[in-house]
């Protein structure tokens, strides 16, 4: 008898904490589950990717649309290169690219885009050159009744149209076209999953562009033509390389031209010098019009360049992942 | 009856007004301009790259370019503005090249007259805005 209190006790609180988590769930929105993506893919091929989503309904609220946000690198051009479809056992459809025409009602003024921009960031990647591509229903939920809705979203995105071979944090986030990213005392009305491993592009032609590892140099902006002025950041942090503790860093570079020729660069004067950006960083940084640090002729344009970072004798030389190997760096815009 | 009445009132309220065309200036940008300030994207350039020597200088029709930086073009040539009293867009026509047009302001700030130029003269995702002033 005892024991069957006991059990009985038992099963009272796995029901408390069942109506617990329940209200727990009723309350918070919509979650994103989890997401089945692939590790890897090669550049032009379709990548399917699920990504299943929660969202119990409650009180009165809507209809509204479910919103949906994709982080991706700009290079893939992902907004004409991707079809989402849903399934859910209140009814299936499809998702649409959201017009910049149609605004968050708590955007501020900003396209849902910018919006997931300003809210979610690069979703932990390192190089400013990823876009959030933003998507809606094309079917509106009332948040009447308690129904909940276990959705899965089919992704299909073709990867790398720019040709690049990449290591990449993909980024999702759902919400409802009524609340946006917002909470309150009913809970928060939106979920967002940002990658934990880095997917892999291979087999493309192009430079290998890794937003996940901090690289030793990086170009800002990071897609740039031979007539802009370009950042070259070294940081020194990243790790340690012959060129630690040097007071002064600078870049010896050689460049590669439409018609065939190459130029090289690599004097320790003021025009290569890297200034460190505080006294103690360890980040120093050049800017500089390429058509003119390299001198090309008015029919000439810079395709490519190859650098390394040298110290003020041009005898110590660090070039990409502290080898001997220099680094690259493709001038092109897509 | 009532309504011609009603109807030859309006008329003639409206005959009564008479908008007198304001006299604003043809906008005069002759001279010789310094960058006084640049961003790219945002970003301030201004201290980090040496404008010192960049000049254009506007003539009557048109312009020459000194010690050259990355602008909208890269050749001496003609300018038009859209409209020489209110202008919102200037265009630049290299010679031998096609014409090229971009926003422009030309506010008075702290009574000096600037001219505010947005372009992107490499990748059409990177913006440049070089704000001049007349240079002495």
């Amino acid at each position: 008898m005892r024991s069957y209190l006991h059990i009985k006790g038992k099963n009272l609180w796995k029901l408390c904490a069942l109506v617990v988590l329940g209200i727990a769930l009723a309350c918070c929105g919509e979650q994103i589950t989890s997401v089945d993506q692939p590790a890897t893919a090669a550049v032009g091929s379709v990548v399917p990717i699920t990504v299943h989503c929660d969202i119990p309904t409650v009180g009165d609220g809507g209809p509204d649309y479910l919103i949906f946000g994709f982080l991706v690198p700009k290079g893939w051009k992902a907004a004409q290169n991707t079809t989402i479809t849903y399934t859910s056992k209140q009814g299936n459809g499809t998702m649409s690219l959201i017009p910049d025409g149609t605004l968050p009602k708590k955007g501020d003024g900003l396209t849902w885009s910018a919006y997931m921009k300003k809210t979610f960031g690069n979703g932990g990647n390192l190089i400013d050159d990823m876009e959030w591509v933003a998507y809606q229903t094309d079917k509106a939920y009332s948040h009447t009744g308690g129904v909940e809705f276990i959705v899965d979203l089919n992704i299909k995105t073709k990867v790398g149209a720019d040709n690049n071979n990449m290591l990449v944090k993909l980024g999702y986030t759902i919400t409802d076209s009524g609340n946006g990213f917002t909470s309150d005392g009913n809970g928060t009305y939106y979920s967002v999953l940002l990658g934990n491993t880095c997917f892999e592009v291979t087999g493309g032609s192009g430079d290998l562009v890794d937003f996940c590892n901090p690289q030793l140099t990086t170009i800002d902006p990071p897609k740039s033509l031979d007539n802009d002025f370009v950042t070259l950041t070294f940081d020194g942090t990243v790790t340690d390389t012959q060129l630690s503790g040097a007071s002064e860093v600078y870049l010896c570079a050689k460049a590669y031209t439409s018609d065939g020729k190459t130029i090289n660069v690599c004097e320790q004067t003021s025009k290569t010098l890297l200034k460190q950006t505080t006294a103690t960083s360890k980040k120093y940084q050049l800017t500089f019009w390429p058509r003119s640090f390299f001198n090309a002729g008015d029919t000439q344009t810079i395709t490519r360049m190859e650098y390394f970072l040298t110290d003020k004798t041009g005898k110590v030389k660090v070039g990409y992942g502290n080898t001997d190997a220099p680094f690259t760096y493709t001038f092109k815009c897509g | 009856m009532l309504l011609i009445a009603v109807f030859m009132m309006a008329v003639s309220s409206c005959k009564t007004e008479k908008i007198v065309p304001g006299s604003e200036a043809p906008k005069d940008i002759a001279g010789n301009w310094r960058v006084i300030k640049a961003t790219r994207n945002g970003t301030d350039l201004t201290s980090i790259i040496d404008f010192s020597q960049f000049r254009i200088s506007f003539t009557d029709k048109g312009y020459t370019l000194v010690n050259k930086l990355p602008f909208l073009i890269s050749k001496d040539g003609a300018f038009a503005l859209d409209d020489p009293q209110y202008p919102f867009k200037i265009t630049f026509t290299a010679t031998g090249d096609k014409p090229v047009s971009t926003a422009f302001t030309y506010p008075i700030v702290n009574g000096k007259r600037q001219l505010s130029i947005t372009f992107s003269p490499g990748c059409t995702n990177n913006t440049y805005v070089y704000v001049l002033e007349k240079a002495n």
